[in-house]
Order: C-alpha cells, then sequence, then structure tokens
C-alpha cells in the first residue's frame, strides 16, 4: 500500500504536488517568513528560532545540525555583522557549504537535511549554511556475511560514510556518483555508483531509467529497492546483489557492475548479479585456489543437497521401495515402524520445525537465540523420535538439508534455497521421482527465463561463456581468471587486463 | 524473396550452442529401445548398421546445410513458398508441420509408455501428458533463447548416465560381436533403416539454421553433434551386443533400461528408475524443440502470438494422448513415423537440394538478362 | 502475471482431479525377499514366499507363507489374502526352484519373472535339492531371516567364485541364446544348515544333470577367466622326489592369482576345438616337509598339479558332453569365429556331443607365502 501502486492514491498525491507551487517567495518581513515557515513546517517541537539582532533570525531543526560549529562560526560571525545583506553573510561565513536560496520550500528541505537557515529582515533571500550532522552508529563488522579472512568493515546506514568507504577503496577519478532522490514522502536520497569505462553503458542506463520510473511514496531500505528496480518481481530469486560489505561492494564495482547505495540502509545494491555469483564469496578470492574451489564445489553440492535431499527420501520410502540397496533397507523401515504419518507428512512437519526454530532464532536476541536453537533442536528431536512421530534418519537428513542451506553466501539466495524444498517435498510425496523430476525441470526453467538487467541470470553457465568458466564452480590460479565479468565489463578493458598480466609476468622473468 | 526472415542480433544464438541442440534433439525415446529393432534385422552386426545410418545422416545433414546456404536468411518453409509458390508450397509446409507435430505427439505418447510400464503402473497418462505439456509451455513462452538454454542443460545433466552405461560390462561377452559382417549387407542396410526412427531430430537445423550467429560455422557444428550422438548410440548398441545375448534383445522391449537394471550401487539399486525419471529432462528439449518447429510453420499461414500458438498446440496433443493405448498401437504408430520420418528427413532433402539449385541457376541466368 | 496463475490453477487441478500415484510406502507393505517355486499336482505350482514385514513390535518379522496355484500370480494373490500387508516383489533376491520343477523345465518361471518390471535382472537363481519349500519352512535356529541368509550365502559365494554365477540376467541371456546353455548352484538343507552342494546343468530351460560342489573350480575355470577361488589337489605322492617325500598322497591347496582360460576353433570340419587354460596361482597350503625351495621339484609339483586338472577338466567335460549342455561357451566361440556356420540350437546339440576338445592346461606357482 506505501508504495503506491493503487491508482487513486498516487494521483490525489499528485494534485498535491501541484497546487503546491513549487516557487514560494520568501517574505522580507520577520514575523511573517516565521509564521510561514511554521505553517509549512507545521511548528514542530524541535524548531529553534534565535533572534540575533533585531534583522537577523536563524532557525534550525535541533539535533540535525552540529552544534559546535553553530556556536563557534555561525554565531559568532553573525554577531559582527549587524544590519547588512544575505549576501555579505554568506561571504563572511567561514562555512563550506553556504548558499543563498530565494524560495521557501528549498529552504525548508535543506533545513530538514540539516541547515541552519538566516533570515534578514527586509530582504527576500535566505542564507543557507549546511551544517548538518549525522547521529550514526559507528563503523562494525559485517554480521550477516561475515568471513574469517579479509577486511571485518561493513557499511553503517549513512550514505556519506559508504561512499567515503568506497571511495577509500577506489582511488579512481572514473568512479563516478549520481544522485537520486526517491519517494514523495521520504525523499530517500541514493547514489548510483559505477567506474566509467568499466561499467557497461546499457546497464548504467537501465538503471538510470528504473530509478527515474519509479513512483512511490516511500523508501525505508535498499532490499526494497532491489524488488522494485529489478527483472522480475514475481520471482523468487534475487536478481540483485544485496551486501553489507564495503569490499564486495567494490569488487563488483571494478568488475563492472553498478552500484545503489541508499541512504539509511546499510545494505547496498549491486547489478547485474548472475545466479552463480550468489554462491560465490568475496573470501574464496583470498583463499588459495585449491581449497577456494573446493569450498566452492562443496557449496554447489550443499545447494543440491538442500533441496533435493529429504525429497529423494520421501520419494524412496513412499513409491520406490525397490532402490533402496539391501543393507540400509531393515534401518530404513525399522526406524519408521511405528510413525504413523506418510512420509511426506513426516517430512514437512520436521521442516516446518526446522523452519519455526530458525525464524524464533533469528527474532529473538543473540543470546536466547542460540538457546532457542539447541534447545528446540535437541529436546524437540529426540521427543520427536521417542514419542514415535518421526523417524531417526529423517531427523538426520532434515539436519543436513538445514546445514546446507546455510552454507549459501547470501542471506537472501540462502532463504530461497530453504523455501524451494517444500513445494519439491509435495510434489515428491505425490509422484515420486516423477515428482522431483518435474520440479528440477520447472526450476531450470525458471532460471533460464530470468534476467538481470536484461543480462542473462545463468551466465556464464547459459550461454555458455567458456573462459568464464574459471571463476565459477570452481576458482583458477589469479592469472588464469579474467577480471570477474560474467554479464559486464566491456570489452576493450578486458583486453587491457591481460596486458597488465602479461606485463607483471615479464617483469617477474 | 519476400519471404526472407528478419531477424534481429539479440535473437540470434552462437553457433557452438547447435552442437546442444541437434544432440539434445536427437536424443530422445528412440535410445530406450532401438537395439531390438536393428539386432533384428542385423543381428550381431546391428552396430555397423548404426555407423551406417548415422554415416547417412551426415551426408543429409550436408545437403540441408548446402540447401540452407543458398538463401541468406530463410527456413526451410520460406524455402518451400520460394521454390513452389504459394500454394505448393503451403501444402509441403503444412506436411512439415505435421510432422513435427506427429514427431512431438510419439515422443510425449513413448516416454509416458515407458513411465506407465516401468514406474507407475497406475498412474494417469492425461496426468503426466498435462505435467510434460505444462513444462514445455512455461519453457516455450521464454522463447528460443530459453529453448536453447533447456537443451544445453539437457545435455550437461545428462552425461552422467553414459557413467552409468559402461557398467553391465561386467557381464559382457565379447565375442557375441564376432564375427564381423557375419550378416549379409542387405540386412545391415535394413538395420541402419529400422534407425530412422532413433535418430531423427538432426532436421531441427532446417528451420534453426536462419538463428545462427555466424552460420559458416554451423555445419562444423552439427557434424560434431552427429559424431557425439553415433558415439552414444553405438557405445549403447554395442555395450547391448556383448551384455545381452541375440535373441535375448530380440525379446525385450526397452533393452537400454534392462541393461540398467543389473547395476547397483552402494547407495542406490534399480538405477533405471531413476534414469527413467531423469528422461523427462531429456525429453524435454525434443518436446521444446519440435513444437517451435511446429510454430515457424504456423507463423507462414497466419500471425499467430506464441502463447496462442503453443497454448492451442499443446490442449491439441493432450486430447490426441486418449485414443492410442494399447501397447501395439504404440509400436504401429513408431512404426509408421519412423516411416515418414525416413521419407521426409532422408530422401526429402536430397529433392530440395535438387529443386533449389536449379532455381538459383535459373535466377541467376535471368538477373543476367 | 495472468499466464502464471492460469499455469497455477492447472497445475494444482492436475493435483487434485487427477490424483496420486499408488502409494506404496515402505513399511506399510510387505516385501518378499525370497521366492520358491516347487511342483504340485496337476501342472500346478507351489510358491513359497520369504516375507520380511516391519511391525511396530516386533521391529522386524520374517514370515514363510506357501500356496499352490497354476500362474505364480495366482500364488501371490493367494497369499496376499494370508498376509496382513500388501506385498511388493520388488526387493526380491532370490528365487528358488525344487529339483522336480527344474527338472520339469524352469522357462516358463524365468520367463514370468523378466516379464514383470518390478524384479530386478540381478536376482540370483538356484535350484533346492529336495523341496523349496522345506528348505524354506525349517525354523533355522542361527537363521533369522532365512531369505536374507540365502542371499547372502549365495553372494558371496559368487563374488568368491565359488560357486557358478546364476543372476536372473545370465540365465536369461543363455536360455535364450542358441549355443549356450546355464547352470544354478544347488543349494541343499544339511541338518541347521543350508550349504551350497554342486551345479546343477540345464539344456534348455530343463535341469539335465548335477555334479558336486568339489567340481566348481573346474567349471568356473572353463567357463571364464577368474581371479579367486582356492582348490585343493590331492597329488600322486610318486610325482615328487621320493627320497625326500615317501608318503602316496601329498596334499595341497592353492589360491588361485590369475587365471586365463581361452577356447580356440581349430577346425570347424572336424569340429576340434583348443581349450587352454593359463593358471597362475600361489600355494597356500603343503606338507612341511617337501623343500619348496627347489626349483625343480616346483617344476615337478607344477606338472602333476597340470595333470590332475587336465584329468579333471575332461572328465567334466565329457559328462556335460554327455548330458549335452554347453555351459562353457564352445557354441559362442565356434559362432564367433566359424563364419556363415549359421549355427542354430539343433545343429549344435549334435555338434557339442561329438567335438574334440584338446585341453592345455598350463600351471605356474608364482608365490608361495612368508614362510617356507
Amino acid at each position: 500500500m506505501f508504495r503506491g501502486p493503487k491508482k487513486n492514491v498516487t494521483n490525489t498525491n499528485e494534485q498535491q504536488n501541484k497546487k503546491e507551487p513549487d516557487k514560494v517567495p520568501i517574505p522580507p518581513s520577520q514575523t511573517e517568513f516565521l509564521s510561514k515557515l511554521k505553517e509549512t513546517i507545521h511548528s514542530p517541537a524541535d524548531l529553534v528560532v534565535k533572534y540575533i539582532s533585531e534583522t537577523v533570525t536563524i532557525t534550525f531543526l535541533d539535533f540535525l545540525i552540529d552544534g559546535k560549529t553553530l556556536n563557534e562560526q555561525i554565531l559568532p560571525t553573525l554577531e559582527k555583522v549587524i544590519n547588512t545583506s544575505p549576501k555579505v553573510i554568506k561571504e563572511s561565513l567561514l562555512i563550506a557549504e553556504v548558499d543563498l536560496v530565494a524560495e521557501l520550500n528549498q529552504g525548508i528541505l535543506e533545513m530538514l537535511i540539516g541547515a541552519v537557515l538566516i533570515h534578514v529582515e527586509g530582504h527576500s533571500e535566505l542564507v543557507i549554511a549546511k551544517i548538518s550532522s549525522y547521529q550514526s552508529r559507528g563503523l562494525s563488522a559485517p554480521e550477516n556475511e561475515s568471513q574469517v579472512i579479509g577486511s571485518q568493515v561493513g557499511f553503517n546506514e549513512n550514505i556519506a560514510t559508504n561512499i567515503s568507504l568506497i571511495r577509500r577503496y577506489i582511488t579512481n577519478p572514473n568512479l563516478c556518483n549520481e544522485k537520486f532522490t526517491v519517494g514523495k514522502d521520504t525523499r530517500t536520497s541514493l547514489s548510483v555508483l559505477y567506474i566509467d569505462g568499466i561499467a557497461a553503458e546499457e546497464h548504467v542506463n537501465t538503471v538510470r531509467q528504473r530509478i527515474s520510473d519509479l513512483d512511490i511514496l516511500d523508501l525505508l531500505d535498499s532490499a526494497v529497492l532491489s524488488e522494485l528496480i529489478d527483472d522480475n518481481s514475481i520471482s523468487m530469486f534475487p536478481q540483485f546483489l544485496l551486501t553489507e560489505r564495503p569490499d564486495r561492494f567494490c569488487d563488483g564495482l571494478l568488475s563492472g557492475k553498478v552500484g545503489i547505495v541508499v541512504n539509511g540502509s546499510s545494505m547496498a545494491i549491486l547489478c547485474p548479479y548472475s545466479f552463480i555469483e550468489f554462491f560465490q564469496s568475496r573470501e574464496d578470492q583470498n583463499l588459495r585456489w585449491p581449497i577456494a574451489t573446493f569450498i566452492r564445489l562443496l557449496r554447489f553440492s550443499a545447494i543440491l543437497i538442500s533441496i533435493f535431499f529429504t525429497p529423494i527420501y520421501v520419494a524412496a520410502l513412499t513409491f520406490h521401495y525397490e532402490v533402496i540397496p539391501q543393507p540400509l533397507l531393515v534401518p530404513l523401515s525399522e526406524s519408521r515402524a511405528i510413525v504413523p504419518f506418510p512420509p511426506i507428512v513426516e517430512a514437512l512437519v520436521l521442516e516446518l520445525i526446522i523452519e519455526l526454530l530458525r525464524e524464533a532464532g533469528a527474532r529473538l536476541p543473540t543470546k536466547v537465540g542460540q538457546t532457542i536453537g539447541i534447545v528446540g533442536g535437541i529436546v524437540l528431536g529426540t521427543a520427536a523420535v521417542q514419542a514415535g512421530i518421526t523417524s531417526n534418519i529423517l531427523i538426520i537428513i532434515i539436519a543436513l538439508c538445514a546445514l546446507s542451506s546455510f552454507t549459501t553466501p547470501n542471506y537472501l539466495m540462502g532463504n530461497v534455497i530453504r523455501i524451494l524444498r517444500f513445494p519439491v517435498i509435495i510434489l515428491a510425496g505425490f509422484w515420486g521421482f516423477l515428482g522431483i523430476m518435474l520440479a528440477f525441470c520447472f526450476i531450470m526453467i525458471h532460471l533460464l527465463r530470468q534476467s538481470s538487467l536484461g543480462a542473462p541470470y545463468m551466465a556464464p553457465i547459459y550461454p555458455p561463456r567458456w573462459k568464464d568458466w574459471s571463476d565459477s564452480f570452481v576458482r583458477l590460479p589469479l592469472p588464469l581468471i579474467r577480471r570477474q565479468s560474467v554479464n559486464s565489463r566491456e570489452t576493450h578493458t578486458i583486453q587491457n587486463t591481460n596486458d597488465s598480466f602479461a606485463k607483471e609476468e615479464k617483469v617477474i622473468e | 524473396m519476400k519471404s526472407a526472415l528478419q531477424i534481429s542480433n539479440d535473437q540470434k544464438i552462437s553457433s557452438s550452442l547447435f552442437f546442444f541442440v541437434v544432440t539434445a534433439a536427437q536424443i530422445g525415446v528412440g535410445i530406450h529401445g532401438f537395439q531390438r529393432v536393428v539386432v533384428k534385422n542385423a543381428g550381431n552386426d546391428a552396430w555397423i548398421s548404426v555407423i551406417l545410418a548415422s554415416l547417412f545422416a551426415h551426408i543429409v545433414v550436408f545437403i540441408m546445410i548446402r540447401t540452407l546456404a543458398l538463401y541468406p536468411s530463410n527456413d526451410l518453409y520460406g524455402i518451400h513458398l520460394d521454390i513452389f509458390g504459394k500454394y505448393f508450397g503451403g501444402i509441403l509446409n503444412f506436411t512439415y508441420v505435421l510432422y513435427c507435430t506427429f514427431a512431438f505427439y510419439s515422443v510425449i505418447r513413448n516416454y509416458i509408455e515407458v513411465i506407465n510400464t516401468w514406474v507407475f503402473p497406475n498412474l494417469s497418462q492425461s496426468f503426466i501428458a498435462a505435467a510434460l505439456l505444462i513444462l514445455v509451455i512455461y519453457a516455450f513462452t521464454g522463447g528460443l533463447r530459453v529453448l536453447v538454454g533447456v537443451c544445453f542443460f539437457s545435455f550437461m545433466t545428462g552425461l552422467w548416465i553414459l557413467i552409468i552405461l559402461f557398467m553391465p560390462l561386467e557381464y559382457a561377452h565379447y565375442n557375441h560381436i564376432l564375427p564381423i559382417l557375419g550378416n549379409d549387407l542387405k540386412s545391415i542396410f535394413k538395420g541402419a533403416y529400422s534407425m530412422t526412427f532413433t535418430i531423427v531430430g538432426f532436421e531441427i537445423i532446417n528451420t534453426l539454421y536462419p538463428f545462427a550467429k555466424e552460420k559458416k560455422k554451423v555445419q562444423k557444428y552439427v557434424h560434431l553433434a552427429l559424431l557425439f550422438t553415433l558415439f552414444i548410440y553405438l557405445s549403447v548398441i554395442l555395450v547391448s551386443l556383448v551384455y545381452f545375448s541375440e535373441a535375448q534383445i530380440e525379446r525385450t522391449l526397452w533393452a537400454t533400461l534392462t541393461l540398467f537394471t543389473v547395476i547397483k550401487l552402494p547407495f542406490i539399486e534399480r538405477v533405471e528408475i531413476i534414469i527413467i525419471c531423469f528422461w523427462m529432462i531429456i525429453i524435454l528439449p525434443n518436446l521444446c524443440l519440435f513444437s517451435w518447429a511446429a510454430y515457424r510453420g504456423v507463423k507462414r499461414f497466419k500471425s499467430i502470438n506464441e502463447t496462442t500458438f503453443i497454448w492451442i498446440f499443446s490442449i491439441f496433443i493432450f486430447f490426441a494422448n486418449i485414443p492410442i493405448q494399447t501397447r501395439t498401437e504404440i509400436d504401429q504408430m513408431n512404426n509408421f513415423f519412423a516411416k515418414i520420418a525416413f521419407y521426409i528427413v532422408f530422401i526429402y532433402p536430397f529433392l530440395l537440394y535438387i529443386m533449389a539449385s536449379l532455381k538459383s541457376v535459373l535466377r541467376k541466368g535471368g538477373s543476367k538478362e | 502475471m495472468k499466464k502464471i496463475k492460469v499455469l497455477i490453477v492447472l497445475l494444482l487441478s492436475c493435483l487434485f482431479i487427477i490424483g496420486c500415484a499408488n502409494q506404496r510406502i515402505l513399511e506399510r507393505i510387505g516385501l518378499v525377499t525370497l521366492v520358491g517355486y516347487d511342483v504340485a499336482e496337476e501342472n500346478k505350482v507351489t510358491a513359497t514366499s520369504v516375507i520380511r514385514q516391519i511391525n511396530p513390535e516386533l521391529q522386524s518379522k520374517v514370515e514363510v507363507q506357501s500356496e499352490t496355484e497354476s500362474t505364480s500370480k495366482g500364488t501371490r494373490v493367494k497369499v496376499d489374502m494370508k498376509t496382513s500387508k500388501k506385498l511388493a516383489a520388488g526387493q526380491m533376491r532370490v528365487l528358488l526352484f525344487g529339483e522336480d520343477l527344474a527338472k520339469k523345465g524352469i522357462e516358463e518361471a524365468i520367463h514370468t519373472t523378466m516379464m514383470n518390471n518390478e524384479i530386478s535382472t540381478s536376482i540370483y537363481l538356484a535350484v533346492v535339492k529336495g523341496s523349496s519349500k522345506s528348505l524354506l519352512e525349517y525354523p533355522y535356529k542361527d537363521v533369522t531371516d532365512v531369505g536374507q541368509h540365502i542371499y547372502n550365502l549365495i553372494d558371496h559365494n559368487i563374488k568368491q567364485q565359488h560357486t557358478v554365477s546364476s543372476t536372473l540376467h545370465e540365465v536369461v541371456r543363455d536360455n535364450y541364446s542358441e549355443v549356450r546353455n546355464f547352470a544354478l548352484p544347488i543349494l541343499h538343507k544339511k541338518g541347521e544348515f543350508i550349504e551350497i552342494d554342486g551345479v546343477a546343468f540345464f539344456s534348455h530351460g530343463k535341469m539335465v544333470g548335477s555334479l558336486p560342489a568339489g567340481d566348481n573350480f573346474y567349471i568356473l575355470m572353463m567357463q571364464d577367466n577368474f581371479k579367486e577361488s582356492t582348490l585343493e589337489l590331492v597329488l600322486d605322492g610318486e610325482s615328487i622326489d621320493a627320497s625326500k617325500f615317501q608318503e602316496k598322497q601329498l596334499q595341497i591347496a592353492v589360491d588361485s592369482v590369475k587365471t586365463k582360460r581361452s577356447i580356440k576353433v581349430v577346425d570347424p570340419e572336424l569340429n576340434e576345438f583348443d581349450l587352454n587354460i593359463d593358471f597362475k596361482c600361489r600355494l597356500l597350503e603343503i606338507n612341511s616337509l617337501v623343500p619348496i625351495n627347489d626349483p625343480k621339484l616346483v617344476e615337478k609339483m607344477e606338472k602333476a598339479v597340470n595333470q590332475k586338472i587336465e584329468n579333471e577338466v575332461s572328465r567334466i567335460l565329457e559328462y556335460s558332453q554327455e548330458i549335452n549342455s554347453d555351459i562353457y561357451g564352445f557354441g559362442e566361440q565356434y559362432r564367433a569365429h566359424v563364419r556363415g556356420g549359421k549355427l542354430t540350437d539343433q545343429k549344435w546339440r549334435e555338434k557339442f556331443r561329438e567335438m574334440k576338445v584338446n585341453i592345455n592346461v598350463d600351471v605356474e606357482i608364482i608365490r608361495n607365502g612368508v614362510f617356507e
């Protein structure tokens, strides 16, 4: 609802916008100015009005500005200049960002971001001194994307901090930063970042266009933005990456992706992103290649285990008892002997329990969450087996599946992998292996149909770009890898990087 | 040449993908039990028949591509219209569309039969048909890119079966193959002829050719694909020949599947059940490509939306499944299809080539005057 | 959006209208692990099934049921009426035939089994001395699951090459082949135990003769190249240097390391074959007095073993020629190497009876343990 897809809501909103004339002249009289100001912003409690002299008045919103600068810079300066014009004030203020504004609404907007408005009696211009200060938390380690080796810093909610972090990683004049403001009610500022010459022009254009086409009321988080501007919002697969790691973000920018940083959100968006890349971690680059390769293969097999292991159990026990080898037959059937439900119900119940545990653990404070995990896992599991509701072999399988689903480095993708299991289990319970294959084919076709910013989602597997396979399922030694370039990076720069590798090698020789 | 196709660059597919498309189009339901008919004719020299059939396919492909290369960007349907005019060409196009539909139908019917015999004796045919058709519709509405993607994935995910295929060699009696050429040539050729049902599928290039990015490279990849399928067919027939005795093959309906029943892996037995279910992903490209080929033809008669076409097509196939029920009927249908396929795929391209080259010579002469 | 909705609706309607496949939940079916067929009066067969069932109280229970009917499916229906759970044959591992039935012919039973898609072609077939019913119904003291017990018994003996391999596939292959016959192991109940007691020779689906278990080694040696299997031999004491060893008989045991068997058609006209056996073995057991480090003695011993094996092989071959059962593949080899032979069933039967085989055995003792 708040995204405003309903037409009448947006219409009235547009009308309001139109009614409100863009330009309200600033009343030269002090009292008139103040009353108009208060009327526009509904005289909030944090509005501070200070009369410096008879002619000069300053207004600002408390807590939004830097009090130190105000006291040490602005107030003394204003004391000195009496009976003067806004122009003189602007010139005498020793602050980086000072502006003159002849329009009230713009001034108010600036004040809402954190500026001091200086009004001089008899002048229809305002001096705005931007001395905003953010109350933001300090930089901390990324919690959702932790890694053992590599930098331990994550984005925070402040766009300025985030962009400064990125600029510290990439010192490059070609790093472009385009600012947008989205959301009629929130006016959230966001930045589109890309490196000119590396990022494909069409991708940047698409992002620009999609953002400017947005017609929404509010935007509070980058996750919402990513769902709003990706290619297929109906699909359960995320098409853009959300990351809280500046190194991963910069890695993406350097390989030609377009990044979006949203104010107020500690997750930045990277696009276009392909399916395979969701299962790669920044850490893979930091490990030696055989280890990184092993871990990647482990992750990919974990996807398969996570989605298909429980369904295979259900299918084999419900329809295909022939495929169970003789040594397994007796333990399997004995463990199932007192279970009153068919395997599909048994599996669904257990999977639900696991999901409940996970959700409860995620909602509770960290310390309590761990306790819940242990209590739920051990107590419920053991009790369920002893009560004869589930078989102990299934418990092992379910635990294995849950474990596998947590190996996915990306939280959003990990969720997809976990939820995807449920329809597959149901299909397996109805039509055995045939149902599993139906699900498999359906997922395959679905993935093939997706795109990310118009680039194929399954690249580099399909369409096959053999050269990029060196950094997909496996990670070969760095000199053998083209700079990670799935779906992006224009061709001429690729040659450049190859040349640079060649040069390096020559130097070594 | 008003019938030429306008294909934008982003609709085109890379030539190397033709390898996967042709391989995926060729391997379908025929491979489940082709040993029976071939061995019936050619005895223990069945493998020579397989090589002969594949050789013949190579020649046909060569001729097909020569024919298509006479036109800058056109498929079989356009060539028909160009050579034979609107009406006779239209009839030929209609025949080819019917052929594609028949091929689609034959694949889906045979697969359902296998599932019903081996895995779920009581599972309703209409359910399997509906499930498969929904998959086809979903892939088809994604466009050619998705269809080719399905072929690619079907190839890649199906490779593991090749390893399993060689496990029954534990019971091999290699002297079953000897004496080489013990049967007369006529029966070997007859065996090659009976490979038709299994080997067809490569005729998809008739319609897919104009969509290639680099047309010159297509030929190489199609021939490579034929070589690869030859390798698969040859492995299957050789393994079957040494594993079964001749009379046993003649009595085994789906020799390839029976071959798999003997395999016991430490974690799983009766691999054939898994393979049959897995086969869905192998026949999916068949279905997608044949329906797509039919769509290209129908489009020549009436400009029709992809989605509308595939829905009508699927509903038609769904109801066509009902009349044919018994094993004998299916056998008859397969034989009938093989006969038609032989003329359309193996004989007709030569005729068409002659006509097309005559036409192009005439045209050149005309333009000179 | 609309399309997807239609898709979902269609899928769901399929799900509920057409319903699901027949369930066969593992613990709710009775698994038939073994079936034994016996001859009964009036063209009927008695089928004895070993059924493994899982009961909540008893954990797992093995039941032996037997019924008589004219078709094997008919017996299954009858047995079904006596058990609490639906029977399923997908986990069947062994098929037994009573001796009488085997003599009457097992072709029909094999055909029925092959037609059934539930049953794997890797199950084992065997003949029971006496009736399979009495073998299965006897309450053995140390055996809880007679079906599994017999399967393991046959399985490990075939894997160790102590008896002829008799998977359903091999039996069917040889049965339908015109130039080959098959053999099955014979099971026998001896007191509290079941043992493999020889080899039954078949010709055209009928049991035509049998040899004792002691001959297994030679039969296998003639059938194929083989890797393991132990042979106990009694050699003539005189074949070895008499000065050091005076006893009349010398008992040794050898273990095959690598054996190559080859059949060659020498002359198709004269119906003459070569059977070459290249037997590389290792000495397992010998009288401690014999000085095995003496190369001459070893050579002598090899010769003696040679002679012994040759004798045994020719005896067995003669026997199988007499009963006309070619389980060794002479016919296959003949057909493979003689062009235009057009070997029919009848023709080969005549030929096999009269063929002449030159047996060449080459024994080589290549290892003799870690202690002389």
